[in-house]
């Protein structure tokens, strides 16, 4: 790359932007549900399933890439699937970063309502369903704060994408990869490009989740 | 309290035990057979840790480990609210409307509703305030309007009055006295305010250490306690122990001590040991205007007013008695610690039981 090829910068941006959005969302499925479940019941174990989630929310990314990048190479568990130096394998690191913080701070949320919130929300005779959607709404600060740290943790890693997705122009090149390579190259201008791209995607999302946060709380 | 005859059985328990906790942090809860009428007030009452709270979530069908066949309720909501009632992010109307969420009513209808929940409780100004910024007694009324609003036919309060003060607890206590009349529903109730629950309570059931120990119409109960125990819980604060001396006509004498001797209507054989119960309102200071046959002398050891009462703690020998004046009036203003005085009371207002393996 040399000078500034801004339908490049684009194309990495859009893929960016597709690997970290399906990443977040797969682990917005998988981890408000835990994340409720955990912090409303005791049972037993539930201490050490705690204890594992606040580590994996500060593991680091580029363990997790190694892990996947054993699971996903050819000789691997799951060597047959293809994921390996794929967008596919890609976002599956990502969501298993992101699934400790949103159920950390999910099982916040919750464990912050009152100890009987859910037994006077069942004593009012309301159905399984309209009760999700009030524990959602009474939680959906914390959410949003689950999405600002996942969103936040997989837009900035560059270990597990780099690993598992390979950067390979075209396919699995996303910023932070991108990043590093032009520096190794010396193309700093380039690197400087995209890191600007990545700083202003990192500032806007946190910025409109920060809006929709404090507007929220004023109501 | 109401006059009315009784009404239909709204939900009744049967066999009812609870299990909680395990080892020697366990704790059982276990009620033979308890049932709630329409229109009726249940208080229940006993010490802290008596499991009075616990019987609440069990009727209400919140106690995982009570069997469901053990409570059963006619049609219409089982609805209870709790001692530290949770609000709802959002407005106080939002707080009332989504206890009505999924409920398949006409608009208009919920609006009804609604409204009246909200009036009946006086919130109605508050409606579109944050009910997270409420006072804590506009918090309760709060939740009792989010109750109402279902049309329940049992209400179960968990220390409804907690933490208000006098005229809090006076205002809401008149508005749910009303709100009961007018809907008909069967309410239990779990205080610790007696004064409260006298006023509300067409029976009362008391809980000792998990298991329900009397049950029974309120005077039945506040008159006849069956122990010592009952009998301190429902404020009959003056016991004494004694024997039977002697019976003239209807009337049975307990000497608690030399020269203090005690009459009741109460049937006792001659010579047997009872423990007497007198209500401190039915203990009298003989001033010589006849009410009450006289018992023996006692000193006055204080007197305590909160403005409306007087309560007098008196001692006789080892023995010691509380009786209530009203303030402000004759006796309580002419009253000093150390006076002597007559005590009287009505053989009638004398409970007393044969003493087995109770003692006071």
């Amino acid at each position: 790359m040399s000078g500034v090829d801004l339908d490049l910068i684009a194309e990495i941006t859009l893929r960016t932007l597709w690997v970290c959005g399906s990443a977040l969302v797969a682990a917005l499925a998988i981890g408000i549900p835990i994340g409720i479940a955990l912090g409303g019941r005791g049972f037993a174990g539930r201490g050490l399933v705690v204890s594992s989630v606040n580590a994996g929310m500060g593991a680091p990314p580029v363990v997790v890439g190694l892990g996947c990048y054993i699971l996903f190479s050819r000789s691997g568990l799951f060597g047959g699937v293809g994921l390996i130096y794929s967008q596919s394998g890609m976002i599956i690191a990502q969501t298993l970063i992101a699934v400790p913080l949103v159920i950390g701070i999910t099982l916040a949320a919750v464990g912050a309502l009152d100890e009987e919130w859910d037994l006077q929300v069942r004593t009012l005779g309301i159905g399984r369903g309209w009760r999700l959607w009030l524990l959602l709404r009474e939680i959906r600060m914390g959410l949003l704060a689950a999405v600002i740290a996942a969103l936040g943790g997989i837009l900035s890693e560059v270990g597990a994408s780099q690993m598992v997705g390979g950067n390979l122009a075209g396919e699995t090149r996303v910023l932070t990869t991108a990043i590093m390579m032009e520096t190794r190259m010396g193309n700093f201008e380039s690197a400087l490009g995209l890191a600007a791209v990545l700083i202003g995607l990192t500032f806007l999302v946190a910025g409109m989740l920060t809006a929709v946060q404090q507007s929220g709380r004023i109501r | 309290m109401r006059n009315a005859p009784l009404g239909r059985v709204a939900l009744a328990a049967k066999g009812l035990r609870c299990q909680l906790g395990s080892g020697s942090s366990s704790f059982s809860l276990e009620v033979a057979s308890l049932d709630l009428r329409a229109g009726e007030v249940l208080v229940i009452l006993g010490p802290n840790g008596a499991g009075k709270s616990t019987l609440l979530r069990a009727l209400a069908g919140l106690e995982r480990s009570v069997d469901r066949n053990a409570v059963q309720h006619g049609p219409g909501p089982v609805t209870l609210v709790f001692q530290r009632p949770a609000t709802f992010s959002g407005s106080v109307l939002f707080n009332v409307r989504a206890a009505l969420l999924g409920r398949r009513l006409p608009e208009v209808e919920r609006r009804d509703r609604i409204a009246r929940a909200l009036d009946r409780f006086d919130i109605a100004h508050l409606a579109d305030h944050n009910a997270r910024t409420l006072s804590g007694g506009e918090i309760r009324r709060l939740a009792l309007a989010r109750a109402f609003v279902l049309e329940p036919a049992v209400l179960l309060l968990d220390e409804p009055f907690d933490d208000l003060d006098a005229e809090g607890q006076r205002q809401l206590s008149l508005d749910l006295q009303l709100a009961i009349a007018e809907t008909d529903v069967a309410v239990a109730m779990v205080t610790h305010d007696l004064r409260r629950a006298l006023l509300l309570a067409d029976r009362i059931a008391v809980l000792m250490r998990g298991e329900l120990v009397q049950h029974g119409l309120r005077d039945e109960v506040l008159l006849r306690p069956d122990t010592p125990e009952i009998a301190r819980t429902v404020g009959m604060t003056n016991l004494v122990t004694g024997h039977v001396v002697r019976r003239t006509n209807e009337i049975c004498w307990i000497e608690i001590s030399e020269g203090f001797e005690i009459p009741t209507t109460a049937d006792l054989e001659i010579g047997c040991n009872a423990w007497v119960g007198i209500r401190p309102e039915h203990l009298k200071l003989d001033i010589g205007r006849g009410g009450g046959q006289p018992i023996g002398k006692a000193n006055v050891e204080s007197l305590v007013s909160d403005g409306l009462a007087t309560v007098v703690r008196l001692r006789s020998r080892d023995q010691t008695f509380t009786t209530h004046l009203l303030s402000g009036r004759g006796l309580a203003r002419r009253l000093r610690p150390g006076d002597v005085v007559s005590l009287a009371v009505e053989p009638d207002n004398v409970h007393a039981r044969p003493i087995d393996s109770e003692g006071v």
